[in-house]
């Protein structure tokens, strides 16, 4: 059995190695274009911010490839998959036959479309590179940094340059951060936290031109403003990876869709990570759920799939957690639901503790979650929405937000 | 392989365990000299109220698969398969949170450690106390435990145990299940039980009681 895997994020990572737990007689190779070992994706915010050194990302040793007999063609981009001679082919022209095919290819930042994003020192933040390219830009004197978008990404460019020291200006198009995530109370909690230690923000407005001689200088804004910086971070999301893939050939929505064994609607391939849709079990709906844990339960159970051992994916859950200054904030499942009435909503703030917790349910299920500091549990009441574990009597609601719940409380019924 | 079992019925809540783990994962290793300790030393086990109020020691079930390992996102926890125990490396460990977001039992913490580099905060849960058991001695919190509500030992022998004590409360007589000295709490109960039905008994009858 030939297997074939597009992409070593940690997705296409947990694959091949359980691909080699279940045969070790199979054919790996792995194509990868980013030239490094596999590594931590979320980490890179913290080179940034410089409180983890580059070497540290590497999250497996360096004679792994090796140590799982895995043929590798590390460095070459996938230019096109012939999904009826069941061949890759690479930028370099190198053509891999396979039997089983994994695309792990992740997703790319989402362009900005406006004029000047070409200019130097306008950035994405996605790979180990981007993040050394703007660590070169502040070496090389860049002071005002201009962030764009609320979302994770923009959150963890505006923190990681903000405890470099730089001025850091973030544009959010919605009304507070992390808007996808996290409902306005805690979102409001956060920018606080972030506009004390010194960030400017300014919400509803976009960006409409870069502008600069050899050099990014201004940037001009919807409204007309214009805002001195020169250094830009675009953190407006990501899009599957999927320019390789014959379109009319393979059913993709928001990402490929692959069915309860991660099986794309071709048979024999196989999507697992960021570039795949699948089911959101709070929301109940088909979902691209972009986040670390997830590529990591859905490579690995692909990857058992196409070892021939049938496991099924029950669906993944959007969760996330954050640690801002002294605030942390901790979000799952559906955050703000659709008044319709399907729903219900329960909240409680303490103003002295700084701790905040919504609680959403549907009909007897928890369906999501917003934490703000006091996360220790989160992964407690998570799991009751990613097990779908019906709230009985016996464990009012309340005490699901209570400060003192625990483990223990979900034990007698 | 022997393992520190959970017996929830047992536990009355007296936090004996909490005390025993923090001091065995000080520096000094002595309470006396643990509480002087800067950091302060942390449990790694957790006794929480339940919603009678009744006691629960939580603490890692070291799970395999572990959702807190593979969450991970700098890769610092990982499976030392000797002890079959999950563990977190403080040097590698960068506190972002993600074991709290993935652990289903709710037993991370958060604290700077005598493990850790001075200032910095780590994830911190049990380790099935690695370094007591390489000088032969049994998991602190099972060592301190007065009620027998944490033991230590093999998995399939502490499931037959159970599976006799069940039997027995089964099939003898009351006065033997109150003497017998197993399960106490539960055994009181089903003794108080019998008694109120047997004064339920010799009460008068409904129709009597009305004339």
């Amino acid at each position: 059995m030939r297997h074939v895997v597009i992409g070593n994020g940690i997705s296409g990572t947990s694959a091949i190695e359980a691909i080699r737990y279940i045969d070790p007689e199979a054919r790996i190779t792995l194509i990868a274009g980013e030239p490094f070992l596999p590594y931590s994706r979320p980490m890179i915010s913290m080179v940034l911010e410089g409180a983890v050194r580059a070497d540290r990302l590497p999250l497996r040793p360096e004679k792994f490839y090796e140590s799982l007999q895995i043929e590798t063609a590390i460095g070459e981009w996938v230019r096109k998959v012939d999904t009826e001679n069941h061949l890759v082919e690479t930028d370099k022209g190198n053509r891999f036959p396979y039997d089983r095919l994994l695309i792990a290819s992740g997703a790319d930042p989402r362009p900005l479309k406006v004029p000047g994003t070409d200019l130097p020192n306008v950035f994405f933040m996605r790979t180990q590179a981007h993040v050394q390219a703007m660590l070169e830009a502040i070496s090389e004197g860049a002071r005002d940094a201009l962030v764009l978008g609320g979302g994770l990404v923009g959150l963890k460019a505006t923190y990681g340059l903000l405890r470099r020291g730089l001025n850091v200006k973030l544009l959010i198009r919605s009304g507070y951060p992390l808007s996808m995530q996290v409902d306005e109370f805690a979102g409001k909690i956060l920018l606080q936290e972030l506009v004390d230690r010194g960030l400017e923000v300014q919400v509803g407005v976009e960006p409409a031109a870069f502008e600069g001689n050899g050099k990014l200088q201004e940037a001009v804004l919807t409204d007309g403003t214009r805002i001195q910086c020169d250094m830009a971070v675009i953190g407006k999301g990501v899009d599957p990876a999927v320019s390789f893939l014959p379109l009319d050939k393979i059913k993709i929505d928001n990402g490929i869709l692959v069915d309860e064994h991660l099986e794309t609607s071709l048979p024999g391939v196989f999507a697992a990570g960021d570039v795949a849709e699948h089911f959101d079990i709070a929301r109940k709906a088909r979902r691209v759920n972009a986040i670390w844990p997830v590529a990591v339960e859905q490579g690995r159970l692909a990857g058992m799939n196409m070892a021939g051992r049938k496991v099924s994916y029950p669906g993944s859950l959007s969760r996330n957690v954050i640690r801002i200054f002294g605030t942390d904030v901790l979000t799952a499942g559906m955050v703000d639901p659709p008044g319709n009435g399907e729903f219900e909503s329960m909240r409680s703030y303490n103003e002295h503790a700084k701790t905040y917790r919504k609680l959403v349910f549907r009909d007897d299920k928890l369906v999501g979650l917003v934490m703000v500091n006091g996360v220790e549990q989160g992964g407690v009441l998570m799991s009751l929405i990613h097990n779908e574990i019906p709230v009985r009597t016996g464990t009012p609601r309340e005490r699901l937000a209570a400060p003192s719940f625990n483990y223990s409380q979900l034990l007698f019924k | 392989m022997k393992e520190v079992v959970v017996h929830p019925e047992r536990c009355v809540g007296c936090m004996q365990c909490m005390l025993a783990c923090a001091t065995a994962h000080s520096k000094t290793k002595s309470l006396l000299s643990a509480v002087l300790e800067n950091p302060k030393p942390h449990s790694r086990v957790h006794v929480g109220a339940g919603i009678y109020g009744e006691g629960f020691p939580n603490r890692c079930r070291h799970c395999d698969p572990a959702p807190c390992l593979q969450g991970c996102l700098p890769g610092a926890i990982y499976r030392y398969e000797r002890t079959q125990s999950v563990l977190i490396d403080p040097d590698r460990c960068i506190n972002c949170l993600s074991c709290a977001m993935a652990c289903p039992f709710g037993v991370i913490r958060y604290h700077q450690d005598a493990l850790a580099l001075p200032g910095k905060t780590i994830a911190l849960k049990c380790d099935n106390c690695l370094e007591r058991q390489t000088k032969g001695k049994i998991p602190a919190c099972v060592e301190s435990c007065m009620t027998g509500a944490l033991t230590f030992e093999e998995c399939n022998e502490s499931l037959r145990k159970k599976t006799k004590e069940v039997a027995r409360r089964m099939s003898v007589g009351a006065e033997e299940r109150i003497s017998s000295g197993i399960a106490r709490g539960f055994s009181l109960l089903t003794g108080l039980k019998q008694a109120q039905t047997a004064v339920n008994e010799h009460l008068p009858r409904r129709e009597a009681r009305d004339e």
